[in-house]
């Protein structure tokens, strides 16, 4: 890359342009990138299955065979069969379902929250910061599956948005995912912070200030992008961290309860193994294992692709 | 100061600029204690000093990327701290600034092109379908080509990243330019081709240059006119010729010294000053430079006891002359060159 001066791209024969913005240079490298592609179109198939499961399949719940449980995988049911002779295959796609809804609103709320509230805070500094700091500290003080269960446990017989036709159960996966956010909201919003107070002294934000640019407007334009990184990272991991939550609620009897997860056929299991009935835990630990790779390498990709320096690595 | 009052695009007038000391209340840096200066339009003034010498931060206050804690800073005409957000955004326009390190100055995020174009941007000055032309434009002014618009800023060199902030600096058509030490990060060879670009678009656009430099050999080749900053205040300003010529203050001296000769022949074992620069939250009494100082040393040696105080510099005793720990010395003009002002006690006495 050193020779760069002696290799002018064409020289005067291109047209003038300001080059291409750092998305769309993004989503081209994203595109020619076969392990991205490959991990995005994994996440599409999961969203997909998450989706078109709970219509397919919504027989499921009433579809007991008690003359065949606890049946090892066969032809008939590739995953074989739950304590009531359900197939756990279909289990393990209807807790797509409720894995997929709870890792992407709960992220989806919480990352963009923990990224303005960071940058805010490290940015503006003052008062703005103490407050902030003081808000997370003081959630952070309380560990995290004891502030999950504290809030679930508040969530109950509670209504949000009541009255509207958009009215949800907060005892049920809106509060999960309500609950999760309001928790994982405080590391995203740390890291932010940290960075943005790095990036804030940097030369080319006091030249943005020199330029004559708000100070609103450089935190849009030139710290932002500078520390996206960050929120990409988060959502990947965060998406991971909320299926194994929910795993570990769901365990301690606090899941989801209208709809099978996966952490339920965990929780369901833990006495099955034992016994040496494998399947149940096989297909929940199998359904996980191929999203959490595929976001973690799909959020690496992504990151990778907007930061220019890797570009042609 | 030699030119007439319109002749100057800008003065600076007791400019200081502290920084509180966390945690030791009312305690501050005083990284600029009283300055002032003062620049000829399309004229070049150099800044000269050390580490930590306040260099920097003066820049920085002028252009009011730091808050000032007193002093005047006309431009133009227009008091600059008195302006309001929007006056002072306006006139960010034509006052602009090139950074040190070419790294750091460049969002790696953001293309050349969207670089460059951020001053346009800001101030509407070329409407958009015309922003790329002007760009093209202004990278071939400073010696590269336009197709690099489109690059991001790790793909150059040094040197190349440093005309890429020339280039952006020169784009909302400036009058005055910061340059804080622009050439001090780059290899030698690149350095004065740097220069002489600077040099080059100051003759074309008639730009007028504060020079921030720790190197009198690099000030040398470029300033009108120098003044040598110590501890946050200017020990010594005259005109370039002056100033080499004839330097007045000690610390002057020892910042020529200190310029390589490249000629064994020639070297001379010349004196090293002792220490280090004092931290500008204390600073020395009297004249800020009497621990380093090589000539009040030689002048206590032949004054009598009364007349000396005997100090601690570095981890050894020494003698200095009673008068620069207890006078606080001010800027005065020589006797016969009223444009070439020192601060030194001693000097100004032995000239009466």
């Amino acid at each position: 890359m050193g020779d760069v001066a002696h290799n002018p791209t064409g020289g005067a024969t291109v047209p003038p342009r300001l080059g291409r913005s750092l998305w769309s240079d993004a989503l081209r490298r994203l595109l020619r990138d076969k392990a991205a592609v490959v991990c995005f179109v994994v996440i599409v198939i999961y969203a997909l299955v998450a989706i078109v499961s709970p219509l397919v399949l919504s027989g499921w719940k009433d579809s007991y065979n008690y003359d065949n449980i606890n049946a090892p995988p066969s032809h008939s049911h590739w995953l074989g069969t739950d304590v009531f002779g359900r197939s756990v295959l279909e289990k393990t796609l209807l807790g797509a379902s409720t894995s997929m809804t709870v890792g992407f609103w709960s992220n989806i709320l919480a990352v963009p929250l923990g990224m303005i509230l960071g940058a805010v805070a490290g940015y503006y500094g003052g008062w703005l910061d103490d407050v902030i700091v003081w808000l997370y500290t003081t959630l952070a003080s309380i560990p995290g599956i004891i502030r999950l269960i504290a809030l679930k446990f508040a969530f109950m017989d509670h209504k949000l948005l009541a009255g509207t036709p958009l009215e949800m159960d907060l005892d049920g996966l809106a509060g999960l995912c309500l609950a999760l956010a309001v928790t994982s909201w405080i590391g995203t919003c740390r890291l932010v912070r940290a960075e943005v107070m790095k990036v804030r002294e940097l030369d080319y934000v006091l030249a943005a200030r020199a330029t004559g640019r708000r100070g609103f407007s450089i935190l849009l334009r030139h710290v932002l992008p500078n520390v996206l990184h960050i929120g990409i990272i988060t959502f990947s991991l965060g998406f991971v961290g909320a299926i194994t939550s929910e795993v570990i609620l769901s365990y301690l009897g606090l899941g989801v309860k209208e709809m099978p997860s996966w952490g339920q056929m965990i929780d369901a299991a833990r006495m099955d193994l034992v016994v040496g009935r494998w399947w149940e835990l096989a297909g929940a630990v199998g359904a996980m294992f191929f999203i959490v790779l595929a976001w973690n390498v799909f959020g690496d990709r992504l990151r990778d692709a907007l930061d220019p320096r890797l570009k042609n690595v | 100061m030699p030119q007439a009052q319109d002749n100057l695009i800008l003065t600076v007038e007791g400019l200081k600029t502290y920084f509180p000391v966390r945690g030791r209340r009312g305690r501050h840096v005083r990284a600029v204690d009283g300055v002032d200066l003062s620049v000829a339009r399309g004229g070049t003034l150099g800044l000269v000093g050390e580490s930590g010498s306040g260099k920097t931060t003066v820049g920085r206050t002028i252009l009011r990327l730091l808050e000032p804690t007193a002093g005047r800073v006309v431009f133009d005409g227009r008091d600059v701290f008195s302006l309001s957000a929007g006056e002072m955004r306006a006139l960010r326009r034509r006052m602009q600034i090139i950074f040190q390190d070419p790294m750091s100055s460049l969002n790696p995020r953001m293309t050349v092109g969207t670089i460059v174009a951020e001053p346009l941007a800001v101030h509407g000055l070329v409407p958009r379908n015309r922003r790329a032309g002007r760009v093209g434009e202004l990278l071939e002014r400073v010696g590269l080509a336009p197709a690099y618009a489109r690059r991001y800023p790790h793909e150059f060199s040094g040197g190349q990243r440093q005309r890429i902030g020339i280039a952006r600096a020169l784009a909302s058509q400036p009058d005055f330019i910061v340059c804080d030490e622009p050439v001090s990060a780059l290899d030698v060879s690149i350095q004065a081709q740097i220069l002489n670009l600077l040099a080059d678009l100051q003759q074309e656009l008639g730009l007028a240059y504060l020079f921030i430099a720790h190197n009198l050999a690099v000030v040398e080749h470029f300033a009108d006119e120098v003044a040598v900053m110590y501890l946050g205040r200017i020990v010594e300003r005259a005109s370039r010729d002056a100033l080499y010529a004839r330097p007045m203050h000690p610390y002057t001296r020892a910042l020529l010294h200190a310029v390589p000769v490249p000629d064994p022949a020639r070297a001379v074992a010349h004196d090293r000053l002792p220490g280090e620069v004092p931290s500008p939250i204390d600073p020395p009494a009297g004249c800020p430079f009497h621990p380093r100082c090589p000539l009040t040393r030689q002048v206590a040696d032949r004054l009598p006891q009364t007349k000396t105080i005997t100090i601690l510099s570095d981890g050894a005793p020494a003698r200095v002359v009673q008068q620069c720990m207890c006078e606080t010395p001010v800027l005065r003009p020589c006797r016969d060159d009223a444009s070439h002002c020192h601060a030194c006690v001693l000097q100004q006495r032995a000239e009466a």
